[in-house]
């Protein structure tokens, strides 16, 4: 048989197969009555199907980029909802084996409450090596990168942050919630990561079929089949391959995410501030979607048991105040997160009036019923806390034996929440809710292509000029609050008239540029000179950049906070922002706007990024030279070490 | 000014020396550097060989102690004050120029007019 031929066959049977699963999971979700996970999976398969044709008809990297982001998160959900809908059925089947065995024990088990769970501000450190930074090299290696993280049956992706050598961290800016999580919680944080010039063509086809193939249906859980996909290192699977296991895709000609990196979390990583994690790293230097992670996430993970944020029991106590034997006095009891909350009457509570008393319900408490006081009806509780020391023991009953009975059952819950959800339970962490995010512009429509990717609309040049103009002010604040940073004198668009400071920068002398790997050049006042326009013969070009402060010595320039956020800014689309054309800046002597329209990108191509869109950003800022951009443009040329630099001496 | 890679450098040069003026707590020169080994060499306007990292001249301050001394823009410098500057980094050589305790910097520069000179007189014999 012809190898083409072979490949349609196996395409068929492959096709075929498909069919059967999704018949055998429909089965399966019938017979467990559960249509919500059904709904979801169709759902899902709806998506991947989508992500699949919009993949096939766009043309331009980014939104390629994106689809294939789609199809991954896509097949990963899918695959989380059919294992659970795996687990599920065997759990069913458990039990119907535990009630015939008539095995079964009071089920009694105190189960601790769920909470939610939220995972925030995510770094990843980049160490690029020393050569990487001055190395002129003609291509900028660029990786896409997001990262999923899953908890239970949750999946959330990040947005796609582009990467290159000029970035010092990849920054997530997604806040994601997970609500349902139990104390033994897994949270796995995965890294993707696609290189940006890869060319997309289905070359691959016949070991991504062997590849479909071999792996086995087995009764593992999502993560670990998604585990068996990445055999080895570097080895790239199809988009579509990924849920090969149980619904195999023909392959997709397209860019493909690999594993880059992972970990897992769990409850003792939950804290209410930024901590370090190991990551473990998939791949070598060798592969195309490869880069220099320095080796740890950082990220802020917080958990909020329910037990910390709503009323776990409420009621009509009596309690004991004062030392005398017979001082009942009624009050409405709540019980939430650490305290006991004695409220005059119920409407207080709800009309948030300070409460009469509030005694802690914490880890150190001794909760016990007492004997039985010969007036009432039923036992007594007491509460007992150390206040520094000394220990206090509060008093309370409740109107039945009934009622006893269900506070005492809260305590002990409560009790045993604490003891299961610990850091958690010490003190309420804060968790954001993420504002509403636009929903991604997946829709495949019959026939339309999409000509701009719109990424996130509300990036747009207009907001970034205000980020970037809110940094200078914030900049300028701090300057006058402390000590300035030493490159902050860069941003003076008037430095004083004394001619030899060593932090000035040159004068600018404009000059029509004859060759077009330009010159990044800025203007500034400076005795004199700055008028004189220097007669030089047309062959030369001038070649202005301000020069180094001395006191500065040699410094990274990536360091900069700034320039991380413009890298993140550039990253989401707006590559023409950072060494295009820089307009002139006024400066002191005659401003000459638009005769000194020279210069282009830097001698080392390929910094900006893509096609259409960035042009434009380029033309606008070109005519609108704003003082925070234009500052921020001369800074990142000082420091640029393309730049040819120049000292005064 | 040739250079052929492998073999020393001959150049015609020119004494130069330059008197610091002081201003206030600084010294200075009157002038620009532009170059250096950790430089990209393209990028230089006034050198012949755009593979050359030598440290140039860049600009010269009108009146400034550099200018009466002679020096002028687009020079090669090729020593200061003994210390070489044909193969140092760019901040190496600023150091080399702006020490504190010296009040004078004697220069070696070398530019393509010199060479046009000497070889015109040379051809005269």
């Amino acid at each position: 048989m012809m190898p083409i031929d072979r490949l349609a066959d196996m395409e068929e049977k492959l096709r075929i197969l498909e069919d059967l699963n999704m018949i055998y999971i429909r089965q399966i979700a019938l017979s467990l009555k559960d249509s919500d996970i059904q709904k979801k999976i169709d759902y899902e398969i709806r998506m991947r199907e989508g992500a699949c044709k919009l993949l096939a008809a766009c043309s331009q990297r980014d939104q390629a980029l994106e689809a294939s982001k789609s199809l991954l998160t896509c097949n990963a959900r899918i695959m989380a909802y059919m294992s659970e809908l795996q687990r599920m059925k065997e759990a069913q089947v458990m039990q119907r084996v535990a009630r015939r065995s008539s095995d079964a024990g009071p089920m009694d088990d105190r189960s601790p409450c769920k909470a939610k769970v939220a995972i925030s501000d995510l770094r990843i450190p980049l160490m690029w090596k020393d050569t990487e930074y001055f190395k002129n090299k003609g291509e900028l290696h660029r990786c896409a990168v997001f990262c999923l993280l899953q908890l239970g049956g949750e999946i959330f992706d990040t947005d796609m942050v582009m990467v290159d050598r000029t970035l010092t961290d990849i920054c997530f800016d997604n806040k994601i919630v997970f609500n349902e999580a139990s104390p033994g919680f897994e949270l796995r944080v995965e890294l993707y990561s696609c290189c940006s010039e890869e060319d997309y063509s289905a070359g691959n086809t016949p070991r991504k079929l062997a590849s479909k193939l071999s792996t086995s249906l087995g009764r593992s859980s999502g993560k670990k089949m998604r585990g068996t996909l990445e055999p080895g290192a570097c080895s790239p699977t199809s988009n579509g391959g990924g849920a090969a296991i149980l619904l195999p895709v023909p392959s997709v000609p397209g860019p493909k995410y690999h594993l880059l990196a992972h970990t897992t979390l769990n409850l003792s990583h939950v804290q209410d501030s930024f901590r370090t994690h190991d990551l473990t790293i998939s791949g070598n230097e060798e592969c195309s979607f490869w880069l220099p992670l320095y080796g740890g996430v950082c990220c802020r993970l917080a958990a909020q048991p329910r037990c910390m944020t709503q009323q776990m029991m409420s009621g009509c106590l009596r309690v004991k105040l004062g030392g005398e034997p017979q001082g009942w006095t009624n009050v409405y009891g709540v019980l939430k997160g650490t305290n006991l909350f004695c409220y005059h009457q119920k409407e207080d509570m709800e009309a948030n009036v300070e409460p009469v008393l509030t005694i802690g319900i914490n880890k150190e408490t001794r909760i016990r019923a007492a004997e039985k006081d010969p007036h009432s009806k039923a036992q007594n509780i007491c509460i007992s806390n150390q206040y520094g020391g000394e220990e206090v023991t509060h008093t309370l009953a409740a109107d039945s034996r009934e009622d006893t009975q269900l506070w005492m059952e809260a305590f002990w819950q409560q009790f045993y929440d604490m003891s299961q959800w610990r850091q958690c339970c010490d003190d309420l962490m804060k968790i954001e809710l993420p504002s509403p995010r636009k929903p991604a512009i997946v829709t495949p429509k019959q026939g339309a292509l999409y000509h701009e990717m719109v990424i996130d609309t509300s990036d747009d040049i207009g907001t970034v000029t205000d980020i970037l103009a809110r940094r200078i002010e914030e900049f300028e604040l701090r300057a006058q609050l402390g000590s300035p940073p030493h490159w902050m004198s860069l941003f003076d668009e008037d430095p004083p008239r004394s001619p030899h400071n060593h932090q000035h920068l040159p004068p600018h002398s404009p000059s029509p540029c004859h060759r077009t790997p330009g010159l990044l050049s800025s203007n500034a006042s400076l005795t004199s000179d700055s008028d004189s326009p220097v007669s030089v013969s047309p062959c030369f070009r001038q070649a202005w950049s301000p020069d180094t402060s001395s006191s500065s010595g040699r410094f990274r320039p990536r360091t900069l906070s700034l320039d991380a956020k413009l890298s993140t800014l550039r990253g989401r689309g707006y590559g023409g922002f950072r060494c295009n054309c820089q307009p002139p800046t006024a400066g002191s002597g005659s401003p000459r706007p638009t005769q000194t329209a020279l210069f282009c990108s830097s001698s080392t191509s390929s910094s900006s990024s893509s096609e259409g869109s960035n042009s434009q950003e380029s033309d606008l800022g070109f005519s609108r030279p704003s003082g925070a951009r234009r500052s921020l443009r001369n800074l990142r040329a000082k420091l640029d070490p393309r730049n040819w630099l120049q000292s005064q001496v | 000014m040739s250079f052929i890679p492998g073999h020393p450098v001959t150049a015609v040069v020119q004494r130069i020396e330059i008197h610091k003026l002081r201003d206030g707590d600084n010294l200075i020169l009157g002038f620009s550097i532009g170059g250096g080994i950790d430089q990209d060499p393209g990028q230089n306007p006034f050198s012949e060989d755009k593979t050359d990292k030598g440290i140039y001249v860049t600009r010269v301050s009108k009146g400034g102690p550099a200018e009466v001394a002679g020096l002028r823009m687009g020079d090669k410098i090729m020593q200061v004050n003994g210390w070489d500057m044909t193969m140092v980094t760019h901040d190496q050589a600023r150091k080399k120029l702006t020490k504190k305790n010296e009040d004078v910097v004697r220069l070696l520069v070398t530019r393509k007019s010199l060479e046009t000179v000497v070889r015109q007189s040379m051809m005269q014999h």
